[in-house]
């Protein structure tokens, strides 16, 4: 019961938080110099043609009118249309959204896979070829770019090898895609059985999931290790040394009292991938959200951008409350 | 691994032998260029079977040295520089490190002085107490549970049924200490070190506390080493004490014995700090000017600096140990005679 009406309290906060972030980010945007009605009747546009178009999009009225008119559109599920893809935001979103998310999720799964075990290693002994491999994949992951090393990820597997699909979007133009249900590929395809499709999604995932996850095991192994270290040094794990309890048991407890760390720094790079991605959608063609708001920003196309950002923060908020239950579950403390 | 403790009928000398024997422990934390810092120089000391020892000394005298040497686990840099600790027979540091598990916690068992800063604050009471069991004894998940009400019970602590199910925060410090000491008895070790353990908790508490701590000892035969600050504890429930200074032991007498006649100047500092009585802690000091710390160097006494009886010889030349009276030994080359 008091957990519900924690949510509900922090529910609660979530509207004005959201109007917030859409202001900011609406004055950012305008602030960018570029005239969308230049950008969408090209170079041949008259005068006369671009103050009707400026009027027909609202641009000749104040900016605080123009946010007010947006956010009202916002409220009743209208974030607008895009005039690149002259399809509404809120379509183009849920497409490429979940392409964004399938990508992100599956690769800071692998991350944790890789970060945590290294991590743990590493603090369990300090002197231990472990650790130095540890050391020296904090250092790589920190100093590689992720475009780059989808780059070299490509010409290996691809280009040399073959083994892996070209680097042009989520599924081969011969596969019809699953209708979608959840925008994932891989669930969607899993939900009406069609395994030509799921195997085809999987192998086009390798490769970019492959890359952010190798680079973002860094940080997570990183704070894992440094945490880690704490806690077998603090005065409970002393103890539980003291009271004769077997070393793994010990490193257990030590983990436990790690976690809320590590998942703050997952929390924190779930909500930074959804756009930091968008280098290695680039250079995979996966044609996600972090690429669509991108090329929004580049082209004077305010409603692609602002509806990403609505997306991202209601992501991110949704991320921090789970992330406040899983404190919850973890540390009595807290409750 | 057949790590079987051995049983006190099967150590050489049968019962004369103390449960534990330190000789010439010296414990040395190494500095950066110079020579090591030693905690602890060239301890002398025993415990007998069912004997409780007092160990009293300030901050930083070597208490906590002590408890972690005779428990193998010398604090980082730390370490055994020479010596030996002799545990019912067997030279601990002989003992591979999976021996030395099993002996923590199931032969030696050690009380903290802040148990809700070292008890797992994720972990409910009931479970730490059975990770305890789990490690060391052969008990399945309901036997588990029974002997944790059981030990719970035995510390005097209400309501078990639902102490049990506890986190550490949601303890009072007398509780928690209850608690550690439950764990302590867990596996009925032959030995317990009770490392300051009642220091953080208010006069009452530590009271009830310390009268639990001597009726559970006594019941069952178990040693107890009880390292303190405050000299007043030792001399209620102590059957020998012993004074530590600068990481040497500088005084060990039988408890009435030692406060009847205490030899070394500085037990007599540290009776007086500890006495009510104006007239008698002047009687005790005469016109002491107390020193700075502690002496650093090899030779001489650590205490000259500080003592009021310190001549040249004091300084040049380290007082070896002697017993001034049957079992009253003391480091002193000029002890109080009276």
């Amino acid at each position: 019961m008091a957990l519900l009406s924690y949510i509900a309290r922090r529910l609660i906060f979530v509207g004005p938080q959201l109007i917030g972030i859409l202001f900011v980010s609406f004055m950012l945007v305008k602030l960018i110099p570029g005239d969308p009605a230049v950008m969408m009747l090209g170079p041949f546009a008259t005068e006369d043609g671009l103050a009707r178009l400026r009027a027909e999009l609202g641009l000749d009225r104040s900016i605080l009118e123009q946010f007010g008119i947006y956010v009202l559109r916002v409220a009743h599920g209208d974030l607008g249309t895009s005039w690149q893809t002259t399809m509404p935001v809120t379509s183009d979103l849920a497409q490429r959204f979940p392409a964004t998310l399938e990508l992100v999720t599956l690769s800071l799964a692998l991350a944790l896979l890789i970060g945590i075990p290294l991590g743990v290693a590493g603090a369990k002994n300090s002197r231990g070829v472990l650790r130095k491999i540890a050391d020296y994949y904090g250092l790589m992951a920190g100093a590689l770019p992720d475009f780059w090393f989808a780059l070299v990820l490509i010409f290996l597997f691809y280009t040399i090898l073959g083994i892996a699909p070209a680097p042009l979007g989520r599924l081969d133009f011969v596969i019809i895609p699953p209708d979608p249900v959840t925008g994932s590929l891989l669930i969607d395809s899993l939900i009406v059985g069609n395994w030509a499709a799921f195997r085809n999604a999987a192998g086009h995932l390798v490769l970019p999931v492959l890359t952010l996850g190798i680079i973002n095991a860094g940080p997570i192994l990183k704070m894992t290790q440094s945490t880690m270290e704490q806690m077998l040094q603090a005065d409970f794990s002393k103890y539980a040394e003291m009271c004769g309890l077997p070393r793994n048991v010990v490193v257990r407890n030590a983990l436990r009292n790690a976690l809320p760390s590590i998942v703050t720094i997952v929390s924190v790079l779930y909500g930074f991938l959804i756009g930091g991605a968008v280098l290695v959608e680039i250079v995979f063609s996966w044609g996600g959200a972090g690429q669509y708001a991108v090329q929004g920003v580049l082209n004077s196309d305010l409603n692609p951008v602002l509806g990403f950002v609505l997306y991202s923060a209601i992501l991110s908020l949704v991320i921090y409350l789970i992330v406040d239950l899983i404190y919850f579950a973890i540390d009595p403390r807290t409750r | 691994m057949t790590a079987a403790p051995t049983s006190p009928s099967d150590s050489q000398d049968g019962k004369t032998a103390p449960l534990l024997e330190i000789t010439g422990l010296t414990v040395g934390f190494p500095q950066y260029g110079t020579k090591s810092l030693a905690a602890l120089r060239n301890i002398n000391f025993s415990i007998a079977r069912g004997e409780v020892v007092g160990l009293v000394g300030e901050s930083g005298s070597g208490k906590t040295a002590l408890a972690r040497s005779i428990m193998q686990l010398v604090p980082e840099p730390g370490r055994i520089e020479s010596g030996k600790l002799i545990f019912e027979g067997r030279d601990l540091a002989t003992l591979d490190s999976e021996t030395l598990r099993q002996l923590r916690g199931r032969e030696i068992a050690m009380i903290i002085s802040n148990p809700r800063g070292e008890l797992d604050p994720l972990q409910t009471v009931g479970d730490q107490i059975g990770n305890v069991l789990r490690a060391h004894m052969e008990l399945s998940g309901d036997g588990i549970r029974a002997r944790v009400l059981e030990l719970l019970r035995q510390v005097s602590i209400p309501a078990p049924e639902r102490r049990v199910n506890a986190y550490p925060h949601e303890l009072s410090g007398g509780m928690a200490q209850r608690v550690v000491m439950a764990i302590a008895l867990a596996c009925s070790p032959k030995l317990i070190i009770s490392d300051d353990a009642t220091s953080g908790l208010d006069v009452t508490v530590q009271a009830q506390v310390l009268d639990l701590m001597r009726e559970l000892v006594a019941g069952r035969g178990t040693s107890l080493l009880f390292i303190t600050r405050d000299i007043g504890i030792a001399a209620h429930f102590c059957d020998r004490v012993a004074v530590i200074y600068a990481g040497q032991i500088v005084e060990e007498a039988p408890r009435d014995e030692f406060f009847e006649n205490p030899h070394h100047p500085y037990s007599i500092l540290l009776l007086s700090a500890f006495a009510q009585n104006e007239r008698l802690r002047r009687y005790w000091l005469g016109d002491t000017t107390a020193g700075t710390g502690a002496r650093t160097q090899d030779e001489g006494c650590p205490f000259a600096d500080r003592c009021v009886r310190a001549q040249d010889r004091c300084r040049t030349e380290t007082p070896q140990r002697r017993e001034m009276a049957p079992r009253h030994f003391i480091k002193c080359h000029f002890p109080v005679e009276r």
